[in-house]
């Protein structure tokens, strides 16, 4: 009986932590969306300096909610890691 | 796995009803002292103004001020000047609660409930922005505008407005704090340069932007929820 259980939370941490890992693929999206941002705003400032204050504004508002999702992803990486959900679900722990 | 990453939070039991304790938490220990010293602050700031301001610190507070002023107006237009006081109020909260991780605190907003009690202030004033502008029914009636297809889609938005401000601002401030502290277990004893680095990018530029754009989100809801045809 011990044993199972020792194998059950073996295969549930590796489980979370792996899901932890694949959660964070989230993060290409926000990287390749922020990093577009920042080259349009790069090219606005280009184009007319004198207006850089508005467009820096503007850009890290953009980025701000194009980082949303990867933010969501980094808190459900969190739970996972240092929650436990399941294990208190399963485990009762 | 089962370390504890995060430093549990502090509380004083204040008293008990029945076997419930009732907790003054550590967020709101810490909202107190943000509170007084917005307080200070300002009270210091707005003493004795002159015509013609004299020296830095009436300067500073017109600064302020005016920075309020103008943003109110050139987001939400002449019309809701008189959010300026609260959007003034929420932004320097913020700002003074992120920046608390710089002193060793606990940031208030890397609290849920702290957060979520400004996004449910939001989603309250955007309702009543709607009563205001468009009558008693139109939170209801706006939902199946501008056509009736819209219905779930209006629904789901008005939920999702408030929570994804409030887990930005949450997500944002608390991924600073598990970063934080990992990146601390991690170098051990030699944790010299590297954290100030992240530090400085968790603690002080995420701090000005989330507080920036918490503000800026709340204009836009607000003003959004105009119902009047002009």
């Amino acid at each position: 009986m011990e044993e199972k259980v020792l194998l059950a939370k073996a295969i549930l941490y590796g489980a979370s932590a792996l899901g932890a890992g694949s959660a964070m693929i989230a993060g290409i999206g926000p990287g390749i969306g922020e990093g577009f941002v920042g080259g349009k705003a790069v090219e606005a400032v280009g184009r007319q300096p004198e207006a850089a204050g508005i467009v820096t504004r503007t850009m890290i508002i953009g980025d701000a909610i194009a980082e949303t999702s990867c933010i969501y992803s980094l808190l459900i990486a969190f739970i996972l890691m240092f929650g436990d959900p399941f294990g208190k679900l399963l485990l009762g722990s | 796995m089962e370390g504890q990453m995060i430093r549990p939070v502090n509380y004083i039991e204040l008293f008990r009803i029945g076997s419930v304790p009732i907790n003054l938490g550590e967020s709101i220990q810490v909202q107190w002292l943000v509170v007084v010293i917005l307080l200070v602050l300002f009270a210091v700031l707005g003493r004795d103004l002159k015509v013609r301001p004299e020296g830095v610190r009436q300067t500073l507070a017109e600064t302020i001020v005016m920075f309020f002023k103008n943003t109110v107006k050139d987001s939400m237009g002449a019309k809701f000047k008189g959010f300026t006081p609260y959007i003034g109020g929420l932004f320097c909260m913020s700002f003074i609660s992120n920046l608390m991780g710089l002193l060793g605190l606990r940031q208030p907003t890397a609290d849920l409930s702290v957060v979520a009690t400004w996004g449910i202030t939001t989603f309250v004033l955007v309702q009543a922005t709607k009563v205001r502008t468009g009558g008693v029914l139109s939170p209801i009636t706006s939902l199946w505008k501008p056509a009736a297809f819209m219905l779930p889609f209006n629904i789901i938005g008005e939920v999702a407005n408030p929570a994804s401000q409030t887990l930005r601002h949450f997500g944002n401030l608390v991924a600073g704090l598990a970063i934080g502290s990992l990146i601390y277990s991690a170098l051990g004893h030699f944790a010299v340069f590297i954290p100030a680095v992240c530090s400085l990018y968790f603690d002080l530029f995420a701090a000005v932007v989330q507080a920036f754009i918490f503000m800026s989100l709340t204009m836009a809801y607000v003003s959004g929820a105009d119902c009047s045809e002009e």
